[in-house]
């Protein structure tokens, strides 16, 4: 009875720590939005610190991410082309590569790498800047740490998934086009119509929707785990693995949901 | 002072003094000129020019330009400790609170160091305190 009692203490008092970091998590974010259309949070410094975000997370890797993102959309554009046409279905060839490339596969490629190169970055910095005390030491010098380290980061970041997510999107869109219908502008009008199928008002709002929770998840989530990260240096790796496991968990939710609400 | 508990007293009572201690390090990934930049930058929205001159006029002061592009690993402990005075210094708090200056320089003889440092930034605070152990009383001059 007593290892009864001991084990349902134990997992009730995880349960509620987990609910106590989520809820931590969606008030940071609540928090980082409103500070985001906030006038007053836009001064120089802060300005520079999402311009910095920005060169970090989306101009350093623009060249190889665009290549790559390219790369991959031909290669899936060929596929999806050829195999429609052994199976006599060319007429639907564009409209799938779009459906699948733009809607569903860029948006959440772009979030995961974003994710695995500044989201990790961003988690190991913050849990530093959390242990070694620097945290406080912005605050005592007058720089509140959530204006001047955290919102700004966390625009800096959903601007650059977003703006990524439109290049690798629009670049995916003509190779499409290339794809399908060749070196030749003839073909527009047709385009268009698969375009105007493809991105219905729903759709849009859907993906643009998704673009933004992906930014803000990439940003929020590694903060918020280093900001939970006990004032001990061995709790740095702990609260990096714990912050990216999060949101890898959350970005497949955004990614399920989105589709939820696209084709259920 | 005359043990901990008494040096963490007089530090909490006063809140608004700006504090230079080892528990408050300077921001490892900016530069000691950018570290100190950053508190005219962010409280008075100055350009970061005009705020990175200001910072390098105080670093000037102390002959200290040289390390004005370093970041905290790169510091040797005078220029740790002066980066964290001139953060300090720029805040224009009431107070500075120098914390066991012992942990901040512990390779040479504090007290005359300090006194030279804060004679050069005459006019850029209004109080510095000193807060060190009664039991190193013996290393400052008599006053």
């Amino acid at each position: 009875m007593q290892s009864v009692h001991q084990f349902l203490t134990r997992v009730g008092a995880g349960f509620i720590g987990w609910l106590k970091s989520w809820r931590g998590i969606l008030r940071f974010a609540a928090q980082a939005a409103v500070e985001a259309f906030t006038p007053a949070l836009y001064n120089s410094a802060t300005r520079s610190v999402v311009q910095k975000q920005i060169y970090f997370t989306a101009w350093q890797i623009l060249p190889g991410f665009t290549l790559f993102a390219a790369v991959l959309s031909y290669v899936l554009i060929q596929i999806v082309v050829t195999t429609a046409r052994d199976f006599g279905l060319s007429d639907y060839a564009l409209e799938v590569s779009i459906r699948v490339l733009v809607l569903e596969l860029l948006p959440l490629l772009t979030a995961l790498f974003v994710a695995l190169r500044s989201g990790a970055a961003i988690n190991t910095e913050v849990a530093l800047m959390n242990i070694n005390n620097e945290i406080r030491a912005l605050e005592e010098a007058g720089v509140d740490p959530m204006r001047f380290e955290f919102t700004p980061r966390v625009i800096g970041g959903a601007i650059s998934v977003f703006a990524l997510t439109a290049l690798t999107s629009v670049l995916a869109l003509i190779l499409a086009y290339l794809a399908v219908y060749g070196f030749q502008l003839w073909s527009l009008p047709d385009f268009n119509r698969v375009m105007g199928q493809v991105f219905t008002p729903a759709a849009f709002v859907i993906l643009s929707l998704k673009s933004l929770a992906f930014g803000l998840a990439v940003t929020v989530i590694p903060i918020r785990a280093g900001l939970e990260a006990p004032r001990m240096m061995f709790f740095a790796p702990i609260a990096v693995l714990r912050g990216m496991v999060r949101l890898f968990f959350v970005l497949m939710i955004i990614e399920v949901a989105s589709l939820a609400l696209a084709y259920i | 002072m005359a043990d901990d508990a008494e040096r963490r007293a007089l530090v909490d009572q006063h809140g608004a003094a700006a504090l230079v201690s080892e528990t408050m390090p300077l921001r490892a990934n900016l530069s000691v000129l950018e570290n100190i930049a950053i508190v005219p930058q962010y409280r008075e929205n100055l350009p970061y020019a005009a705020a990175a001159d200001l910072a390098w006029g105080l670093l000037a002061r102390l002959g200290r330009t040289d390390c004005a592009f370093k970041r905290d690993p790169a510091l040797t402990c005078e220029e740790r400790f002066v980066a964290k005075l001139l953060r300090a210094c720029i805040l224009r708090a009431p107070i500075i609170l120098v914390d066991r200056p012992a942990l901040l320089l512990p390779d040479i003889h504090y007290p005359p160091f300090l006194e030279a440092t804060l004679g050069a930034l005459e006019g850029h605070y209004q109080t510095c305190w000193i807060v060190d152990y009664a039991w190193n009383a013996p290393l400052y001059p008599p006053r």
